[in-house]
């Protein structure tokens, strides 16, 4: 079942992953984030008074702007906006700070695939890095499915083109927690099983009795063994780099 | 709302309609325990659905589809096109999606709607990725002409499931699609054939006046929240629950898309596989709407 | 994507060009011809007005005269924008747009300033504005198909939907066109007599207090055919105003039952 990718990597293999915080002066928060050769670069600045027109104003608000590598932002940018912002609602306390408005701002560096999943990753360090409170962190993973029906996570730019379908998973990332084995479970399953976002593209189906969704659920099992990896890379560059903020802070 | 035991001890001191606006939230919560919805339906059914074909007679195909009280108008115009070097026996769509202020209050002259751009590339994604359309049909004389099918699809009221709206009437007016008899003329452009005067021209498409649509995609949203389903959401629905999934079947099965962008309830492989079988249901609705309505118009 | 081209080529319409053909028709003999759609001269289109057309919307109306089809939504009294001055009339807002299918060859579907601000003016005079003082109504009308005599009926429509949504008025804002073709007044002309006329008249009105409230003339008109015209016109606009009111009468009853 093995199949050949153009980098030499196994099915399973992310690209290499590099995440560094703090590397915008004026920000509030910021980071940037590299996988492969996809690069985004995202800035926090918040929480701001006021919140937009058509929002809550009893809770905080997330704005996001998509900057693409070049030129204007069409309706692709657009839809990203929305899906990261909701994404980022998803994981931020929005109580704490009612009537208020953080933007995030994310600039396009390099595209080579998983362009939206290495942006909620960036987003959500710039948050970390901004000191917004947040639920959880969310970790983002693109699977891509080959004509075979074989499972390729992180595909670059010229594998997406080539996949039949890939889908775009975001899952909370794993909690340490005190609490006993087994208490933070939902329906049986562990919380970070539960799916925040899902995008797909392209049609997913295998010969089977009734709906054919297989694929999909394929892609899931695959997607959230992936993001138990990305999340623990998140959780160690984080704290790697907590020394800095106090120093900031001194 | 014609339920006087939901509201129990609240009722007595407060008004039915001031709850629902002071405490929306609760108010559906209320309900929800029972399992009814306030405009009485059970969770997972969706609105009443009707179909009309043809109802703008200057475009080549139209439809107008309501779903509850959601009104979409879709319709296609065909152009003229050279087709690219690279797919030279290939037409082309473009996909349109317009809230115009008159759909809800919430959208003003000259400034666009948040979702607008965003339903429209969901649209254009699904139409295309479901391979509901073969792009050789639209094509004229290989290398020289090829149709533009220009798809427009206008939001006249706006009550929730937006999409699933757009994407019926979209599927519909490409069921009532009559493309036009055309010729080449001297000029090298491509003319309508009137019925009157036929000049001798030989038609280019005499027998592609229809588009054979393969695997129809059909789609429904629902809101998760807490352990509950509730399918085809209305506008105050999705304003006070922020967790849509949207659940795109072609009609043989197949899942061409599985859109949750966010929200606070997270999705479980349950949840899903609920979702899933919610949509497989609503796809033969769907079905047998789409049919009847094509079948009507036949039948003129 | 299959079938998605990065940039949007040059299209054109396969539509044959007859329209020159035809308006030498017209002229020619110059009182024996029929109209397209085999109407009197000084016969209107049947008309067609429907209420509640939006639910989103506080008032609305659909109106269909022939092949122009519009609808109406009225909005408000709401908030004023932030940026306004304070005012103790109230304001109103017009905005008029077509569909990128509206009209035979595609459009780009966006506002109609010129209409805009022709609804505005007709309907301005109309509508008892002290009764919502600080406030704005907005009326937005969407001209979902093209068939000639665009702009009255969206006048007509517009105030059939100020009268759905409750907004107070001191009548009815009926209004009807005529076009003058060589030496012929045709009423409620369609979109190819349009294309064709020497002139053209609207008259807006309040046919109940006999006012009326915007009058336009374009095109070649003389004295007085300019006076005939507008007799033509004030007929139509109160016979067109009974039905405007038997709908809302109609929709009325309805809500009782």
């Amino acid at each position: 079942m093995e199949i050949d990718r153009i980098d030499e990597r196994t099915p399973n293999q992310l690209r290499p992953l590099i995440c560094s915080r703090n590397v915008l002066n004026r920000a509030h928060g910021s980071s940037s984030w590299s996988q492969g050769d996809t690069k985004v670069l995202a800035a926090v600045y918040g929480p701001k008074a006021g919140t937009k027109k058509n929002e809550n104003p009893e809770r905080a608000c997330i704005e996001v702007i998509w900057k693409p590598k070049t030129g204007q932002s069409g309706k692709l940018e657009k839809e990203y906006e929305m899906i990261l912002k909701r994404t980022l609602q998803s994981i931020c306390i929005l109580t704490i700070n009612p009537n208020t408005t953080t933007s995030v701002i994310i600039q396009v560096v390099s595209d080579d695939g998983a362009l939206l999943p290495c942006a909620i990753n960036a987003a959500c360090a710039a948050l970390v890095d901004a000191g917004i409170p947040l639920k959880h962190l969310a970790v983002a993973v693109c699977c891509g499915l080959a004509d075979s029906g074989d499972v390729m996570l992180d595909p670059t730019k010229l594998e997406e083109q080539k996949m039949k379908a890939f889908t775009y998973l975001v899952f909370p990332n794993s909690v340490f927690s005190v609490l006993p084995e087994g208490s933070l479970q939902v329906e049986g399953e562990p919380v970070e099983n539960g799916i925040i976002t899902s995008v797909t593209q392209g049609l997913m189906s295998v010969s089977f009795k009734f709906v054919q969704v297989e694929d999909y659920l394929h892609c899931i099992e695959r997607g959230r063994a992936a993001s138990a990896k990305m999340s623990a890379f998140l959780r160690r560059s984080l704290q790697s780099q907590l020394p800095s903020d106090t120093l900031k802070a001194g | 709302m014609g339920l006087p035991n939901v509201s129990g001890d609240f009722s007595s001191e407060m008004d039915v309609d001031a709850f629902r606006r002071l405490f929306p939230l609760r108010f559906y919560e209320r309900h929800l325990v029972e399992s009814i919805r306030p405009d009485a339906r059970p969770l997972g059914r969706a609105r009443d659905t009707t179909l009309a074909l043809g109802a703008v007679t200057s475009t080549d195909g139209s439809a107008l589809a309501k779903i509850g009280l959601t009104t979409m108008l879709a319709a296609i115009k065909m152009e003229v096109m050279t087709p690219s070097i690279e797919t030279p026996d290939e037409g082309c769509i473009a996909i349109d999606f317009h809230m115009p202020p008159i759909c809800s209050p919430l959208v003003r002259p000259g400034r666009p709607a948040e979702a607008e751009p965003v339903v429209s590339k969901q649209l254009c994604d699904t139409i295309l990725s479901s391979g509901m359309i073969n792009m050789k049909e639209l094509s004229l004389i290989s290398g020289k002409a090829a149709w533009m099918a220009y798809l427009d699809i206008y939001c006249l009221d706006a009550d929730g499931a937006l999409f699933d709206a757009a994407l019926l009437s979209a599927v519909a007016a490409f069921s009532h699609l009559q493309i036009p008899v055309v010729s080449m003329n001297d000029d090298g452009r491509v003319v309508i054939i009137s019925e009157e005067h036929q000049e001798g021209k030989d038609p280019v498409n005499k027998e592609k006046r229809k588009l054979t649509l393969s695997s129809i995609p059909f789609s429904l949203t629902s809101i998760l929240h807490k352990k509950y389903i509730l399918a085809d959401p209305t506008a105050e629905e999705e304003s006070i629950m922020d967790t849509l999934v949207t659940v795109v079947l072609d009609s043989s099965g197949r899942l061409v898309s599985l859109y949750k962008p966010g929200g606070t309830v997270l999705a479980y492989t349950s949840a899903i596989q609920d979702c899933i079988a919610l949509t497989r249901q609503r796809v033969k609705e769907l079905r047998n709407i789409l049919d009847e309505a094509v079948s009507g118009m036949e039948v003129d | 994507m299959a079938g998605k081209a990065g940039a949007t080529p040059t299209t054109y319409a396969p539509s044959p060009t007859t329209q020159k053909t035809k308006s030498l028709v017209f002229k020619n003999d110059d009182v024996d011809w029929v109209r397209p759609d085999k109407r009197g001269f000084q016969q209107c289109r049947p008309a067609f007005f429907r209420t509640g057309a939006v639910n989103a919307a506080s008032g609305s109306a659909y109106a269909e005269f022939g092949n122009t089809k519009v609808i109406v939504s009225v909005f408000g009294p709401r908030e004023s924008k932030k940026a306004m001055m304070y005012s103790d009339v109230g304001r109103l807002n017009c905005n008029v747009s077509y569909t990128t299918f509206a009209t035979p060859i595609r459009g780009q579907g966006s506002d109609h300033k010129e209409f805009s601000s022709m609804l505005h003016k007709s309907l301005e005079g109309a509508i008892i504005l002290e009764t919502f003082p600080k406030t704005t109504v907005d009326v937005f009308a969407l001209i979902l198909e093209s068939g000639g005599s665009d702009l009255p009926v969206v006048i007509s429509c517009a105030s059939v939907a100020l009268a759905d949504a409750g907004i107070m008025m001191y009548d009815l804002v009926a209004s009807v066109s005529v076009s003058c073709i060589g030496k012929n007044l045709i009423i409620d002309p369609i979109l190819e007599e349009e294309s064709c006329q020497d002139g053209s008249l609207m008259i807006t009105c309040m046919p109940s207090r006999y006012e009326v409230t915007q009058l336009t003339v374009t095109g070649e008109w003389s004295a007085p055919k300019i006076s005939e015209g507008v007799q033509l016109c004030l007929d139509a606009c109160s016979k067109l105003a009974k039905i405007m009111r038997s709908c809302l009468k109609e929709s009325a009853s309805s809500l009782e039952e």
